[in-house]
This record gives structure tokens, C-alpha cells and sequence, in this order.
């Protein structure tokens, strides 16, 4: 071996010895590094769940109908969607309307994932003093068609409508034989039935698995009629809420 | 010199022993949730510690006004040579078929990034994600005939052990976990909030790590 060799075998054997020498740092570094995180696993889990609450809820159905009026309006009419909260003037009741009776139809829309319960309660004042004065008695009341209809509504779902529909229906009442007076005298068909909350209308789930943001649902009109008579002057303030709930 | 290469080779057979085991899940991270309505979600946030993710979407019927309940899950994995992940859910399943079913609840995949120089990245093989949770599911929404929500991928394409991402080598050194040699990807579930039946569901899905189709780095 000739010197040149020598020194070229030299300088290999020292850049080996550096190589090997930052191999063993990284490796030890490794090592070291390690140990502690040793654990391993093939396998990991994402557990989930969810819940789903019973919900219901009532808004405006549209706008209100009212006919056979002498004056009065609608106030505040319902806007489909919307909560419901309507203001009609009935106008005059007196004989002095020579109507069959003032009607006021309130469209309500229902939605719900679960059976519900749609309740009535209603007061009736009148400023008058006497018998003759307008009573809830006086108060024609019943829920109209139900219509379950639209992408995404449970339209097999049943419903029971616990009033008698609309109380200007012929059999749904007649001038009393004795008093004169016009009653409402089927099941359910004016608002003394309802001096506290009463159920007028149940059935089954109303919406398959749907975004809320579908706008259909069970749409049902609710009927408002009072005939004209001879009752005792005044005013008359009629408030009636709707309450739905899943039982 | 003799020395040095004996302990070197100790220390080879012993980082060799040390990772007998060459493909590795583990947390990728925090998951996060949104457009919950009393919905959490919990995980450890340590890339070194083992994947265990509780989601709790909340309430996810109409009482929840939000348009979607998303999750992500950060995932780390690490292999030493081409990987795939599978995934096999377990219930999720109702009999009302109003109910939340697996196909209502979204899932994706997505987002792969190294997590530091111990990672691997090769130039000759992608990443895979596979059809159909290729999507955000929360970004893709379409509805059905009947007005329910869906999403390209969702729990009911999942069947057992599903393979829904493979690729090339993922580590360098693969002595165990480290922060730094891992890659992590994002799974997503989605909930949209809608008129179901009314009760709990739970569902459970597992991700496996295993060998992979062969694919050059």
C-alpha cells in the first residue's frame, strides 16, 4: 500500500466512523424517544348518539276569511307560517245584520314528530248585563276539514276532530223552540265547551323525518260563527288560544 | 470501531423489536362539534394516545334550529409500509323507520396532512379516499322523493370492515407513537336535525389499520 492509498483508506475509515457515530445519536435519540410511546394499537373507536325529542308546534295556516259581516274586518290577519295571532272585528250582531251568521275562518297549520293533542281554551265578556247579552254559548265553534298533504307530511296519519266542524252546518244547531234564542247544540259547537282548555282536534305523528325547513304540514281551519239576533247592545270580546302538545 | 458497530446493531435489532407492530390508529387530535343543540363531544387531543372519540350530537330533532350538527375527527395513523383503513359501525338502527337511521347521519373523509419530519410523504402513490366518503358531508346535502336528507356518504354505507382510505408507506421511524410521524386525516359526521321519531339512538364506528394494497412511496 502506497502512502496515497493509506490516507484515502484513512479518510474512509473516519467519514465511517462520523457516519456511524451519527447513526448510533439518531438511533439512541430514537430509542430514548421511545420508549414511553411504545404504545400501539390498530384499532380506534367513535362512539356517538343522539336524541330526539317530541316536538309540536302551531302557526298561521294563511289568511282569514270572514263573510257575512256588517262592518267590522280583519285586524290582524294570519300569515301562513307565521305564529298565529289574529285579530278580527266581527262587526255588528245585532238584528241590524241581516246575515244567517258571521263567519270567521283562522287557517292553522300543525306539525309534529309525535301524536298530539290540539287544545282550546276561550273566554267570552260582553259589556252587557242581562241574559241577552253575547254568552260563549252564543259562540259558534268547530274545526273544519283537516287536510294532511305535501312531501314529507304522514298523510296515511289519522285525526279525530272532537268538535261537531262547522257549527253553521243545519244539524249542528237551531232557534230553540221555546226561548227563540239561535243555540249551537251539537257536541262541541260553541265556546261554552271550552271554558277551559278542551281538546278539539287529535291524531297521529304529523311529519315523516323531514327538515323543519319543509313548510307543510296538517293544515285545519277553525270556525268562528255567531248568528245575529236581538241581543242586549254592547261589545263582545272574544279570545280564544290554541294549545298543542304530544301527551 | 468494533464497538461502535456492535452497539449499533443493538440498538437495530432493538428499535426493530420495538415496532414488530407497523401499523398504528391513535387520536389525530380535538374533535370539534358545531350546531349542537346540548351536544358535546369528547377526545383526547394527544396525537400519542389511543383513538377513543364520544359524540354526543345533542338533539337533533326540529327542536334544534340549527341546518346541520357537524363533527370532525382528527385521526393520526402510522405505517411502515402501504396501509388501509377500514371502518365497521355497530347500530345506529331503529325499527320505525322514522327514526334516525344510519343513513341519516353523514359521514366523510378527508384532509390528510403529515404531522412532522418523521412523516413520510411519497411521491409515487396518493392517498385514497374512497367513493362515496370522499365528500364533507355536511357541504353536499341532497333530499330524497320523500323530503329526507342525504348525503353522499352516510353509517349506512358502512358495512364490516369497509375500507374507506388506503395509500403508500406513512412513517420513517416507526418506534412507536410520536407526534411527528404520523399522518392525520379528518372523519366527519353530520346529523341533520329533522322531524324524527322521537327516542335515543347510539351507534359505534370502529377504524382499523391493517396492510394495504401495495403501492410504490
Amino acid at each position: 500500500m502506497n502512502a496515497s492509498a493509506a490516507a484515502q483508506a484513512f479518510l474512509l475509515e473516519k467519514k465511517m466512523k462520523k457516519t456511524i457515530r451519527l447513526l448510533l445519536v439518531v438511533l439512541t435519540m430514537t430509542v430514548v424517544s421511545a420508549a414511553p410511546a411504545i404504545a400501539q394499537s390498530t384499532t380506534g373507536t367513535v362512539s356517538m348518539s343522539a336524541t330526539v325529542s317530541k316536538f309540536v308546534e302551531i302557526n298561521s295556516g294563511g289568511g282569514v276569511t270572514l263573510s257575512g259581516n256588517s262592518g267590522g274586518g280583519i285586524t290582524t290577519n294570519g300569515t301562513v307560517n307565521n305564529p298565529l295571532s289574529v285579530v278580527v272585528n266581527l262587526g255588528e250582531l245585532g238584528p241590524a245584520n241581516t246575515n244567517s251568521f258571521v263567519t270567521a275562518s283562522v287557517p292553522l297549520k300543525l306539525r309534529s314528530n309525535a301524536a298530539y293533542v290540539l287544545s282550546l281554551a276561550a273566554t267570552v265578556s260582553s259589556t252587557g248585563s242581562t241574559a241577552n247579552e253575547i254568552t260563549s254559548a252564543d259562540v259558534g265553534f268547530g274545526m273544519g276539514t283537516i287536510v294532511r298533504s305535501g312531501v314529507g307530511v304522514n298523510t296515511a296519519g289519522t285525526d279525530t276532530n272532537a268538535t261537531s266542524g262547522d257549527p253553521t252546518l243545519g244539524a249542528n244547531g237551531s232557534v230553540n223552540g221555546t226561548t227563540g234564542r239561535y243555540n249551537f247544540t251539537a257536541l262541541r259547537s260553541n265556546l261554552s265547551a271550552f271554558s277551559s282548555a278542551t281538546t278539539a282536534l287529535s291524531g297521529s305523528f304529523i311529519m315523516n323525518a323531514v327538515p323543519r325547513s319543509n313548510t307543510n304540514g296538517l293544515t285545519v281551519p277553525a270556525l268562528f260563527a255567531i248568528k245575529p239576533q236581538f241581543y242586549e247592545t254592547g261589545t263582545t270580546t272574544i279570545v280564544a288560544t290554541f294549545t298543542v302538545s304530544a301527551p | 470501531m468494533k464497538r461502535i458497530l456492535a452497539i449499533t446493531a443493538l440498538l437495530i435489532v432493538f428499535v426493530g423489536s420495538a415496532s414488530a407492530q407497523t401499523f398504528d390508529i391513535s387520536s389525530g387530535g380535538t374533535p370539534t362539534i358545531t350546531g349542537a343543540l346540548s351536544g358535546s363531544v369528547s377526545g383526547n387531543s394527544s396525537t400519542t394516545t389511543d383513538l377513543n372519540v364520544t359524540i354526543n350530537f345533542g338533539e337533533v330533532g326540529p327542536a334544534n334550529t340549527n341546518a346541520i350538527v357537524k363533527v370532525v375527527v382528527p385521526i393520526a395513523i402510522r405505517s411502515l409500509s402501504p396501509y388501509k383503513v377500514t371502518a365497521t359501525v355497530t347500530g345506529g338502527t331503529n325499527v320505525n323507520l322514522q327514526a334516525l337511521q344510519r343513513s341519516d347521519v353523514g359521514f366523510g373523509v378527508n384532509n390528510m396532512r403529515g404531522t412532522g419530519f418523521l412523516s413520510r410523504n411519497c411521491n409515487n402513490s396518493d392517498h385514497i379516499f374512497y367513493s362515496p366518503f370522499t365528500a364533507d358531508p355536511a357541504t353536499h346535502i341532497t333530499y330524497t322523493a320523500a323530503g329526507r336528507a342525504d348525503y353522499p356518504g352516510n353509517l349506512g354505507d358502512i358495512g364490516t370492515s369497509t375500507t374507506i382510505l388506503s395509500g403508500p408507506t406513512l412513517s420513517f421511524l416507526f418506534g412507536g407513537r410520536f407526534s411527528s410521524n404520523a399522518h392525520i386525516f379528518d372523519a366527519i359526521f353530520t346529523v341533520m336535525p329533522q322531524f324524527y321519531a322521537s327516542g335515543t339512538t347510539t351507534a359505534s364506528v370502529t377504524f382499523t389499520i391493517s396492510a394495504g394494497p401495495s403501492v410504490p412511496c
